[in-house]
């Protein structure tokens, strides 16, 4: 089951993209979780997490949330913006499942 | 060139955001946030504009005063809970028992503020305590000393200079007991501070940080120019793709936030607003009609005027999450971050609904917001009434939505035009190939 979690100011705008990535997951009948949190949350939740993507608005906390994440060998990176604006669920799920198979 | 800038802007906004007391603030206003929403749904109900046509003198009067409680308990003594909050998360952000933070935070505070009150005719009650330095009037000394009190308290346990139980002692005692001796030399530092102000100098430190502090920075704050200012770096960081909000208001929030309370205890007890720029200013009638940069006002020219599929797509996505003023869709999708084309009306269109809506105010066509906490996804309309008590409150955000769609209308147009030939291209090429594949099959 591939866990991923998204970070971003407070949760609301990225759950959005939460569904559109659960309902693409479904279609090619992948057992995905996938949770939007703020971020002072995304540092206690990553644990549980394969992949944590962070919300382009909120680039800068890359680095915090990166070496934050180096402990539970996961890997942190921006969502790609248009993927994010236009709510692409299929373009992001894939960029995380890329992600979680560069690091196993 | 953009991108430079944005490699300049992206490690201080990450500086600012990841700045620890800037983060602690952020987290004790929030502490008040559900507090001051309660007090504010009571306001509103006890002053609702009508009212007074269906209630009699006497029972308005009664109504007022029961609910009157609520606005009391809460944002006019909003002081306790940010000073509280900031001992607490302060302790806490360095891994000190975070509760005895805040509750020492709180205490040192109260070390500094008067238990007496003068009458206007020199009389001198005792034993009270001012409400109004509990509040607004107290929110600077409050965040000082919160901040200086955390960091005495903090150092010292951290030194270990602490009472140490033996093991097997309940966690709650020995907690206690570990916090007994950094709470004692912190409360006296404070004491002894307050005795040389109230004894050597005749006054005390609420009067002394108000004139000196709070007064100067609150007046500038609530001013045209530094909104102006203000507003021109959230839409510029949004034009990079940052946060602007998050960023440039922990940095205005205590602000902000203390002209909002100062108008809201005005409000209630004689009904006069002194300050027009506040919180609900920025969030009702600069997010509140669309998000950052009022946004409703593009999705509708976008649905209603713009025919390419990548525009309408936009306005199909954003319209929804638009009406609660969240607009990522709108900033990354059609996109404006970083998009050359967009970045004079995303700034241009802002300032000048400031600067309208601040006159507006001013001259008294509108009341100005009377400090009653909104959250930012109130939609249009509801959020403008809710925010002045005004049904001109709301027809503000809607001359506000007309002068967005005005500016940005001839920009959008010109963005349609390319999409759409873009549009056409990709499908003359993609018919190109059709027609070309049979052949070469053949």
């Amino acid at each position: 089951m591939n866990r991923i979690l998204l970070a971003c100011s407070s949760g609301m705008s990225t759950s959005l993209l939460v569904t559109k990535m659960q309902a693409f997951a479904k279609s090619i009948d992948e057992d995905a979780e996938i949770w939007a949190v703020g971020q002072e949350q995304a540092k206690k939740e990553m644990e549980n997490a394969d992949v944590v993507l962070i919300g382009p608005q909120m680039s800068f906390l890359k680095g915090e949330l990166a070496a934050e994440a180096q402990q539970y060998g996961i890997k942190v990176e921006v969502i790609d913006m248009m993927a994010y604006g236009m709510a692409d669920g299929e373009k992001a799920y894939k960029q995380a499942i890329s992600l979680i198979g560069a690091t196993s | 060139m953009f991108d430079k800038l944005s490699k300049f802007l992206i490690p201080i906004a990450g500086k600012l955001n990841n700045n620890r007391y800037l983060g602690v603030l952020r987290d004790a206003f929030m502490l008040a946030f559900p507090l001051t929403i309660f007090g504010s749904i009571m306001v509103v109900l006890a002053n609702l504009p009508f009212l007074d046509n269906v209630l009699s003198e006497t029972m308005l009067a009664g109504v007022q005063e029961s609910l009157g409680s609520a606005p009391n308990a809460t944002m006019n003594i909003a002081s306790v809970f940010v000073v509280f909050g900031i001992g607490y998360y302060l302790a806490k952000s360095y891994q000190v028992e975070a509760v005895f933070g805040g509750a020492v935070a709180l205490t040192a505070f109260l070390l500094l503020t008067p238990f007496f009150v003068s009458t206007e005719s020199g009389e001198v009650v005792s034993n009270v305590l001012a409400v109004d330095r509990l509040g607004a009037k107290g929110m600077f000394l409050g965040m000082i000393v919160a901040f200086l009190s955390g960091e005495i308290y903090r150092l010292i346990t951290q030194k270990k200079i602490v009472i140490n139980m033996p093991a097997g002692v309940p966690p709650a005692v020995s907690q206690s007991f570990a916090a007994l001796i950094p709470a004692v030399v912190t409360l006296s530092v404070f004491l002894i501070l307050n005795i040389i102000v109230t004894q050597g100098f005749h006054t005390n430190l609420h009067d002394v940080i108000f004139k000196t502090v709070q007064a100067p920075l609150v007046g500038l704050g609530g001013g045209l120019p530094a909104t102006l200012i203000a507003v021109f770096f959230i839409q510029i960081l949004w034009f990079f793709g940052l946060h602007g909000q998050i960023i440039i208001n922990s940095v205005m929030d205590p602000i902000w936030n203390t002209l909002s309370l100062e108008n809201l205890q005005a409000y209630t007890s004689n009904g006069e607003l002194p300050h027009i720029i506040n919180k609900q200013f920025i969030e009702v009638y600069l997010v509140g009609a669309g998000g950052t940069g009022m946004t409703l006002a593009v999705l509708v020219a976008i649905l209603l005027f713009m025919k390419s599929k990548q525009m309408k797509q936009v306005g199909k996505l954003g319209i929804g999450p638009g009406i609660f003023n969240v607009n990522e869709p709108v900033i990354f999708g059609l996109p404006i971050v970083m998009n050359p084309l967009i970045l004079l009306p995303w700034i241009i269109a802002p300032l000048i609904v400031t600067v309208v809506s601040y006159t507006a105010m001013a001259i008294g066509l509108v009341p100005p917001p009377t400090g009653v906490t909104i959250p930012w996804t109130v939609p249009i309309f509801i959020s403008g009434f809710l925010a002045t008590n005004s049904i001109a409150g709301s027809l503000l955000q809607l001359v506000n939505v007309l002068i967005v769609f005005a500016i940005w209308f001839p920009f959008l147009k010109f963005i349609d035009r390319m999409n759409m030939k873009q549009e056409r291209e990709a499908e003359q090429k993609n018919r190109a190939a059709d027609m070309q594949a049979p052949k070469e099959k053949i």
